[in-house]
């Protein structure tokens, strides 16, 4: 009773913010940073070169979608290239290190032995790996993917291993009194306690998916909004440049918003639990 | 009051219990522990923290083994964990993944009792501990006077001969958790069962309690036994309950 209470309180400061709801906020905020760059932009102080006034993004993000950059490859199609490599990628990664999670996680042997390597392979950028992909997979689709999977990867693992350490005995021990064999005892409690563990792993990685994608798109392809950067790197045009990293920002945010919408369907009774127990 | 009990339910035979640890001084939990339980008898452990009254219900609900001794169930020797014992748990028991009446069909559903059954043995025991309305809420949506109450009927639900209760009500503020001790002598006295019960409340002990025993802290051992022959529900302010409160003080100190 207590818990919730002290939630909801919070909740309901949390809700308004000058009488305004959250989300007006936060709409409000980008608004007045847009409208500033823009009045500094016409006072000259700022180089369009440099730094292109919002206006102009607004009529380069037409044009990109209309014509397209390379002429006939429009934004959309940027898009679906970037986004198809980023779930397989995504989708790759999370089905090997969930299960590979699971095991590490339940063995006491394989976690102190994985421990280091996983450390080690985490901490190399996956950019740095370009190289070595290209020469074993090529430059084409195959390596993009891989690469994106390993940054995807460590995340997801790292986080169901430890979701698996930190299961309460309580619950095992609980299991194992109202007469859970060893195979209940994995899928109907270290599976559930382990999965918004597994949901956060999943996050973080969606954001590192993210950050791959430009790297990997830099290199044997012209689709794809990394790609589109790089285009418009060698023209030096900020314009195009700035309105793919837009692109690349708002499809960050959507799918982190889908998540966090799929986490509340799926576990409801783990919403806010890490926030409670702190 | 203890000539009602015919037969013994639960014997503990000599268990020694030592942990791993540099001091054997310090892994000595228990030592040479020796005690009965009748059938349908209520007994409670009691003693300070460290005493190793959790290691002993834990030794015999067969989550931990003893290093030397037995414990034997209706004649025989148990190992491991086994659904003639139900157990409860201070904290965080409850599954918060599932619903109240999903907890409580928790353990009927490991063993395949079927949908309908299940439904019926679940309506029962929330019913038998007063939680109608509240089948569908998550633990955390529950006061935790309630999760216990869960706890109790999630742990009656595969109908044990042998109620373990650890500290279940250790958490919980004064007023609910004398409301709790009278609602578990009253599922005790619906559906009768041997309840070894660890606290270290010795008014908790006394109210409800058949019989006390008070253990001794590093290495663990009866050091004293003590029948409560007061009739129930006990009054806690009767001289009678006061006098029992002394003389149980004075063992464990």
């Amino acid at each position: 009773m207590k818990k919730s209470t002290t939630r909801s309180t919070r909740h309901a400061r949390e809700g308004k913010i000058f009488g305004l709801p959250e989300y007006a906020v936060k709409i409000i905020t980008v608004v007045v940073l847009v409208l500033l760059w823009e009045f500094l932009s016409h006072t000259g102080y700022i180089n369009p070169l440099h730094l292109p006034r919002p206006s102009i993004l607004i009529s380069t993000l037409w044009e990109l979608m209309i014509v397209g950059y390379p002429t006939g490859i429009t934004v959309w199609i940027h898009i679906k290239a970037t986004v198809w490599r980023i779930l397989q990628g995504y989708f790759l990664a999370a089905a090997l290190a969930i299960p590979m999670g699971l095991i590490i996680g339940r063995s006491y042997l394989l976690d102190r032995a994985s421990n280091s390597i996983i450390t080690f392979a985490r901490s190399v950028a996956t950019i740095s790996l370009l190289p070595l992909a290209i020469a074993w997979f090529g430059v084409g689709e195959v390596s993009r993917v891989l690469l994106i999977a390993y940054g995807c990867y460590w995340a997801i693992l790292t986080n169901t291993i430890q979701g698996v350490k930190q299961v309460d005995t309580n619950f095992i021990n609980a299991g194992k009194m109202l007469g859970a064999s060893r195979s209940q005892l994995f899928f109907r409690i270290i599976l559930p306690a382990t999965l918004p563990r597994i949901f956060a792993g999943m996050k973080i990685a969606l954001g590192v998916g993210f950050m791959v994608i430009v790297a990997v798109e830099m290199i044997g392809t012209i689709e794809g909004l990394g790609a589109l950067i790089q285009q418009a790197r060698f023209y030096y045009s900020s314009n195009i440049a700035i309105d793919g990293m837009i692109f690349i920002g708002i499809f960050g945010l959507l799918i982190s918003i889908v998540l966090d919408w799929l986490e509340q369907i799926l576990l409801p009774w783990a919403v806010g639990l890490e926030e409670v127990e702190r | 009051m203890s000539t009602q009990f015919f037969d013994v339910k639960v014997v503990i035979q000599n268990v020694t219990k030592q942990f791993a640890s540099e001091d054997p001084d310090v892994g000595l939990a228990l030592q040479d522990v020796s005690f009965s339980v009748h059938t349908n008898e209520f007994v409670t452990i009691v003693g300070r923290s460290g005493c190793g009254k959790s290691t002993m219900l834990n030794i015999v609900a067969g989550l931990l083994t003893p290093t030397e001794g037995d414990v034997l169930i209706n004649g025989r020797s148990i190992d491991g964990p086994g659904l003639d014992r139900g157990m409860v748990f201070q904290h965080s028991g409850l599954f918060p993944w599932l619903t109240a009446i999903e907890n409580i069909e928790f353990g009927p559903r490991n063993i395949g009792t079927s949908k309908a059954e299940r439904h019926a043995l679940g309506q029962g025991l929330i019913e038998l501990v007063r939680l109608k309305g509240f089948e569908s809420k998550y633990p955390r949506e529950l006061s935790g006077g309630m999760q216990q109450r869960v706890a109790i009927a999630r742990a009656m639900a595969m109908d044990p001969e042998i109620l373990l209760m650890d500290e279940p009500f250790g958490a919980l503020d004064q007023l609910t958790r004398e409301d709790m001790q009278r609602e578990l002598l009253r599922i005790w006295e619906t559906r009768k069962k041997t309840v070894l019960f660890v606290t270290h409340g010795i008014i908790e002990a006394i109210y409800l309690s058949d019989r006390v025993l008070v253990f001794n802290p590093k290495p663990g051992f009866v050091r004293k036994e003590f029948i409560v022959d007061l009739p129930r529900p006990r009054q806690k302010s009767s001289p009678d309950f006061m006098r029992y409160y002394e003389e149980i003080y004075d063992a464990i100190h």
